[in-house]
């Protein structure tokens, strides 16, 4: 591994070489109107997170594409969700970044606002947007420009494990109206059922972004406001932690601790996957993952609900975007029309991505779905999200991180959720401003 | 530097001293390219950024002294000093007396020692690696090997590494464990004491304890002073063990925040380069001071026998 001053030095030199560039001027060569697909042989790049199962799909789809346009090359690389970031933030500072790129939405606007991707706009000719819902296409705007385009599309879920239900003797929760109230109260039961063999909940709020924005609508908040700042109210955060007190402390989660150790674990090692807890939280798109891991008979359930509003939202698992950097803009769109529009990609690629954003791959998959696939295509179309929330603003991006350590804070009773929730907010709003 | 002064003193015509020189430093010049190209360039280029608020992606701009001003008021900055510190201060004297102790016992003449010295040895060649960091993480987990130990002699265990109150000190036990390479340090200089000092000592009637007092320790040192130097440079560096166990994050609740770790998070996690590398300098001058306060102090204990 790289030490941490190996990376800086790297940095430092990338970015010396960008302020001699920076003297000889040289805008983006991309600024022309209407791009053309060149019939020259022409090499692009295409990069990507995830793990060896995501990369033999993708190659598979690279080579359909191939097929097709015989005239370019795709090389795909991919890395782990840390790494990645890291590797495209330096390719990126040395003007070295890969001409496709995977996006997400905690780093959307970061890139964009710096100029670094490309306005999906100009390609309007080879990228077919027409199968996207407008709600799903704003989840790529930044500014009102379209720099992104989503891949797939997850929803909250609870999970369930009902083969633990059933050993305890605890009845599945009509999930059409359960609140937090019926949601701790269950926890507890299995919890006391099991004798403590299991605990009821796998986990508590505040471990992932996702659960705080929920937490957020339920109030009719959320985590920003359309000006890009932190527009999430303390209370939220204090009514989070204090049901995540509640359940560690009556013992109908997992101890904060081992909370920790999931999270590091990752979520097929997690307590949900091993059976040592009943009830998870997820995005519906991970419902495989966690089906194979467990071996055991998982099902989706609604979010539990306080009061009517619908807190609920579409996430876009991810994105694909082309780098402002790529000298083939033209060949790059055509490859990210191709993954998102084309039958063949769709049928290589499947879910893997999230439920397609596209409305008509979705349809075409969806009647060759089985199992936990379909289960997760049934769940998000019974979802009735809310309004599409805010892309995370410039800075934002460190907000998941920023929240476990308050997280842990709390639930470590180092600091109360009062104190913790004031500090969080300012902190974030901190990074914001910051780079703005 | 001194082998080439060395060259310059060798018998033989001004002309083949030349020719010499010629060759010495072009025998140099790899390790020349890589000092300036891959070393000094690159710190002076963080030098400059530290002067800058830089976002990696737009060029660097100026910022005056903003950087450090902020170092001032960054609370998680101070966290990670305390973190560094503690961690440094502990681990670092520990594992120096355990290595210490190994070597005198080892040099009692066990036999097999070229086997223990391997043996010994071996934790750090790799403890400093992601693989061991995983098995520590595991070790050390609520359902991991050292609970399991526990569990045999009746103690319910609990998950140290998740745990704030211990998750640092199970990184203090990783480092003293590799005690390896000062212990072989030791062991080298154990075997330079002449034997004649103990034999007079001991026909004077002196105790074990004694001879060690007055023999062992006093000649040894330099290479105490040798391997505590090292160390704390060392341990002020740590990076991979915490960024392994807590997945990156300093966590539980910033316990393991190790400030390389920070320094880490501020640069690549916030595209925040400028400030970085402004850290990255303080660092760079707080382990300088604390190698001249320790070379200064070297005057009043240490004895060096020329």
């Amino acid at each position: 591994m790289l030490s941490p001053f190996r990376r800086i030095a790297i940095g430092a030199v990338v970015s010396l070489s960008l302020v001699l560039t920076a003297c000889s001027g040289g805008g983006s060569s991309n600024a022309g109107a209407d791009l053309e697909l060149s019939d020259k042989p022409v090499t692009i790049r295409a990069t990507w997170w995830g793990a060896d199962a995501r990369a033999k799909l993708t190659n598979d789809a690279i080579a359909a594409f191939q097929k097709k346009y015989p005239n370019i090359k795709v090389e795909g690389q991919y890395k782990d969700w840390g790494g990645y970031w890291d590797a495209l933030a330096t390719t990126t500072a040395a003007k070295d970044s890969a001409d496709v790129v995977q996006m997400d939405e905690l780093y959307l606007a970061s890139y964009a606002d710096r100029g670094a991707l490309y306005d999906l706009g100009k390609a309007k000719k080879i990228v077919n947007t027409s199968q996207f819902d407008n709600e799903a296409l704003a989840t790529g705007q930044v500014g009102g420009t379209q720099y992104a385009l989503p891949i797939g599309v997850g929803v909250l879920s609870v999970v369930v494990n009902a083969d633990l239900f059933k050993k305890y003797g605890v009845d599945l929760p009509d999930d059409k109206t359960w609140t937090w109230d019926d949601y701790a109260r269950i926890a507890k039961e299995l919890t006391t059922k099991s004798g403590g063999e299991i605990h009821g909940a796998a986990g508590a709020p505040g471990f992932d972004a996702g659960s705080l924005k929920y937490w957020a609508r339920q109030d009719g908040g959320d985590l920003f406001g359309k000006d890009g700042n932190v527009s999430l109210k303390p209370q939220s955060l204090v009514k989070m932690w204090k049901f995540g007190l509640d359940l560690i402390s009556s013992e109908a989660s997992v101890k904060a601790s081992t909370m920790v150790e999931d999270q590091t674990a990752g979520i097929t090692a997690a307590s949900l996957a091993t059976g040592k807890a009943a009830i998870g939280s997820a995005y519906n798109t991970q419902i495989t993952a966690l089906q194979k891991a467990a071996g055991a008979d998982l099902r989706l359930l609604q979010m539990p609900r306080a009061g009517d509003t619908k807190a609920n939202f579409f996430k876009p698992s991810m994105y694909w975007a082309v780098s402002s950097q790529s000298e083939h803009p033209a060949e790059a769109a055509a490859f990210v029309d191709f993954m998102l529009n084309n039958q063949e990609a769709a049928d290589v690629l499947k879910t893997e991505r999230g439920i397609p954003a596209n409305k008509e791959m979705r349809g075409h998959l969806e009647a060759g779905l089985t199992g936990s696939d379909k289960a997760a295509v049934e769940y998000m179309n019974a979802v009735t999200p809310g309004e599409a929330p805010v892309v995370t603003p410039n800075g934002g991006s460190g907000i998941e991180p920023m929240l476990q350590r308050y997280s842990q804070e709390v639930y470590f009773n180092k600091t109360s959720p009062e104190a913790a929730a004031e500090a969080f907010i300012k902190e974030l709003q901190g990074e914001v401003d910051a780079a703005k | 530097m001194s082998s080439i002064n060395e060259l310059r003193r060798l018998p033989g015509s001004q002309r083949g001293a030349r020719q010499q020189n010629k060759a010495a430093f072009l025998f140099l010049l790899p390790w020349f390219v890589g000092l300036f190209g891959i070393t000094i360039g690159p710190m002076l280029a963080s030098l400059y950024l530290s002067f800058t608020d830089y976002n990696l992606l737009q060029p660097p701009r100026l910022s005056g002294l903003d950087n450090w001003t902020r170092m001032l008021h960054d609370e998680r900055l101070h966290k990670s000093l305390g973190v560094t510190f503690s961690y440094v201060f502990v681990s670092v004297p520990l594992q120096l007396a355990l290595a210490l102790g190994l070597a005198l016992l080892l040099d009692k003449g066990v036999r097999g020692l070229p086997f223990y010295r391997s043996v010994f040895y071996l934790p750090s060649l790799i403890g400093g690696s992601v693989a061991i960091a995983v098995l520590w993480r595991t070790m050390f987990g609520t359902t991991g090997l050292v609970n399991e130990a526990l569990g045999l002699f009746g103690i319910q265990g609990q998950g140290w590494i998740s745990e704030p109150g211990t998750a640092l000190s199970t990184l203090v036990v990783l480092n003293v464990w590799t005690f390896g390479s000062p212990m072989v340090i030791f062991l080298a200089g154990l075997r330079q004491i002449p034997t004649s000092l103990y034999e007079a000592a001991s026909v004077d009637g002196a105790t074990r304890l004694r001879q060690f007092r007055s023999i062992t320790l006093p000649l040894l040192t330099p290479i105490i002073f040798f391997n505590l130097v090292l160390q704390i440079i060392h341990a002020f560096q740590t990076f991979t063990q915490a960024f392994v166990v807590s997945g990156g994050t300093g966590g539980p609740a910033d316990s393991t925040l190790f400030y390389s770790l920070y320094l880490y998070q501020r640069g690549f996690g916030h595209f925040d380069m400028g400030y970085a590398s402004a850290l990255a300098w303080l660092l760079l001058l707080i382990v300088g001071l604390f190698t001249a306060v320790n070379f200064w102090a070297s005057k009043y204990w240490v004895f060096y026998d020329d």
